[in-house]
């Protein structure tokens, strides 16, 4: 049987305890094409359900909320499944299986949220402020992962008189820190006026990363294993230099490519 | 923000990049500062925040204050008699653009050098005065990286001491006569002494548990390696000494670059795959609990072949195979192939079964050397020993320029591939 349901973690509990005599569910909170003939459900959160599965869950693992929270964040697209089977194995076992790293189910979620971790610690380096005129910084991104508001606490305690917005593009939605509260709001496009220096502070930028590179020791696929090419596109120095100067590493566009 | 920047010219910073990039340490992991008003504090993983077309992250402003050197080190692209343009910032100009720099998270923090300028006194006092502003009158809680002058009095460098989180001195060469030869005006003396000095300092500190600061991420130092004739078996009972007798967190090596030219000099950089070499076995030494005894002779190589852990296993082929449900941390942490991780994956998965070669296989435990020295619930994979030989050998081989993109050369890099360190 096929679960729809809207990815609320709410609405994750109840798909849960509707499909937990079923032998071969499929989750999905996205797009799934139906097979002709296949049965399917809309699940509809209950609340009051969910709540006491919720409770029988923490029973068994105290910590396996935040599980869930990271799995859902997940940019994989069958992250649905990967929590449901983690899920019924906590069930199953009654106690927390995150060690259990035989079990296909507990590697599978242990992947799952080291990818989300792991971007999260990324992007507490690879996240670029611009410096706006009314003196609050902003910072375009575009995450695999749901994650712009998990990077706010970082943030915020290194910069703590400093409001900043930090706007999921993809996604449509920024974590805003006014200078005192964190919040999520829907933003779509951002009008932002920079800071009079903003592009000569950037320009600097530039040239200190053109000086420090070391030419006669290019790897340029070491770079892009630690940076990945779809992370450059709000990064001022990976921006092609408008003066001609020499490639960045980026691969080319297949149609330039020659034989 | 309280201050009111100018900007540093294009042109400086240029120069005073040019003349710091070939200094390698750039970590800024160890450091628990906490903000206090101001901007920034640490971060004890270190961060990596770009990386350049070299491979190499970037996670610190590295930069020079001045490159106008009264000092000719043979190797040094500094060197008094090299004809490049010279520069010197002030402390403003690098203050102001850590603090923007840093606002923007481009950078987690300062790796600050120098040039020796006019004396090793007046250049230590200028580094000194560009971190206690920073410090103090910018308030910055991010970290500082200081490099210590040979020959600057201690006076100078343990004020230093109190605003920076690391400092380091740099050993430069293997050996005190190759130091002789290559930077005559340095001697080993100047460089092991005050890294002695700091570290007593430092046990003072916290034994009168003042308030502050003293170095949090202690010291680091490096060689270039290639530039001089020492061996690999030297240079890593060098770096062993270092660790154990004066506690250094790191010690870095950097493949010769042949920025000037000199007789003395060869004329062709280091290999890339000496360098690999030496950081794996330093790894070893730091948390595979080897000693460089067991992994060479004093005046042995490191085998271009095998890596290593992969060397000392077949040298000691009667100590495997060993049993993975079985073996002690120690020992898993022996088996070529298999790293701290994934020691430490078997180690949890194993309470709950018994582990075989499939589940090993979807663990991502890599087997294609683990299997010849272990067993799985009693079966064993691996191929006999001169097989396993030839095996290694050749899957090196292949596997090298891979390996030699993929592995990295700081704990920086390490740490953006694992998300860890």
């Amino acid at each position: 049987m096929i679960y729809f349901y809207d990815g609320t973690k709410e609405a994750f509990l109840t798909a849960l305890a509707l499909s937990f005599h079923d032998g071969e569910p499929f989750l999905t909170s996205g797009n799934k094409q139906l097979v002709l003939g296949q049965e399917s459900v809309f699940v509809r959160t209950d609340v009051e359900r969910a709540k006491k599965i919720e409770a029988r869950l923490l029973s068994f693992d105290k910590d396996c909320m935040g599980d869930l929270d990271t799995i859902l964040r997940s940019g994989e697209p069958n992250k649905d499944n990967i929590a449901l089977a983690y899920f019924r194995l906590i069930a199953e076992k009654k106690r927390p299986v995150r060690m259990m790293l035989s079990e296909d189910a507990a590697l599978a979620a242990d992947e799952c949220m080291r990818r989300v971790g792991f971007e999260i610690h990324r992007f507490h380096g690879f996240v670029r402020f611009l410096a706006t005129a009314s003196g609050a910084l902003y910072a375009p991104v575009s995450p695999d992962n749901d994650i712009c508001d998990l990077l706010v606490p970082h943030f915020r305690a290194r910069m703590p008189k400093i409001p900043f917005v930090i706007h999921d593009v993809k996604r449509k939605k920024a974590a805003v820190y006014d200078g005192e509260n964190t919040f999520l709001a829907p933003l779509g496009e951002a009008e932002v006026v920079l800071a009079a220096d903003e592009m000569q502070w950037q320009n600097l930028w530039k040239k200190y990363y053109n000086s420090v590179n070391i030419p006669s020791r290019e790897r340029l696929k070491q770079m892009r294993g630690y940076m990945p090419v779809r992370y450059w596109k709000f990064m001022p120095e990976k921006q092609r230099p408008d003066d001609g100067e020499e490639d960045q590493g980026a691969p080319s566009p297949p149609s330039k490519r020659r034989k | 923000m309280c201050y009111n920047g100018g900007m540093i010219d294009e042109k400086t910073l240029t120069i005073l990049t040019e003349s710091a990039k070939y200094d390698v340490s750039c970590s800024s992991s160890g450091s628990g500062r906490k903000n206090e008003g101001g901007i920034g504090n640490g971060y004890a993983s270190g961060c990596c925040h770009s990386f350049t077309p070299d491979g190499r992250c970037i996670s610190l402003l590295k930069i020079l204050l001045s490159n106008d050197c009264i000092y000719n080190c043979k190797y040094c692209l500094n060197r008094r008699d090299n004809d490049i343009p010279r520069a010197t910032a002030t402390a403003d100009d690098i203050c102001g653009l850590v603090m923007d720099f840093y606002k923007r998270n481009y950078i987690e923090g300062l790796f600050l050098s120098s040039a020796v300028h006019i004396s090793p006194n007046f250049t230590m006092e200028q580094l000194y005065l560009v971190v206690k502003k920073l410090r103090t009158e910018y308030n910055f809680h991010g970290y500082i990286h200081v490099k210590g002058i040979p020959h600057a009095d201690m006076e100078i460098v343990n004020k230093t001491a109190l605003f920076a989180d690391r400092m380091s001195f740099n050993i430069e060469l293997p050996s005190e006569q190759s130091l002789k030869l290559l930077a005559p005006q340095k001697d080993r003396e100047s460089l092991l002494i005050p890294m002695s000095k700091l570290q007593r300092e430092k046990e003072i500190f916290k034994a009168e548990k003042k308030k502050g600061h003293f170095l949090p991420a202690g010291q680091t130092t490096q060689m270039i390696v290639g530039a001089s004739p020492e061996k690999d078996g030297m240079i890593l009972r060098l770096s062993e000494g270092l660790y154990r007798k004066k506690g250094l967190k790191r010690v870095y090596y950097s493949s010769y670059v042949p920025v000037v030219h000199d007789t003395l000099l060869p004329e062709v950089a280091g290999g890339a795959l000496r360098e690999h070499r030496l950081y794996q076995a330093d790894w070893l030494l730091r948390f595979y609990g080897f000693d460089a005894e067991e992994l060479l002779p004093a005046d042995g190589d490191l085998s271009p072949d095998y890596d290593p852990k992969c060397a000392w296993a077949l040298a000691h082929m009667d100590l495997f195979p060993v049993e993975v449900n079985r073996a002690p941390l120690e020992m898993l942490l022996r088996v070529p192939g298999i790293g701290a991780r994934g020691a430490q994956k078997i180690l949890n998965a194993r309470k709950y079964t018994k582990l075989t070669f499939e589940h090993l296989k979807k663990m991502r435990i890599v087997l294609k050397r683990a299997r010849h020295f272990i067993t799985a619930n009693g079966k064993f994979y691996g191929a006999n020993e001169t097989a396993v030989r030839g095996l290694l050998a050749a899957a090196e081989t292949q596997a090298n320029a891979e390996q030699l993109s993929l592995f990295s050369m700081n704990e920086t890099a390490l740490s953006a591939l694992t998300g860890e360190l």
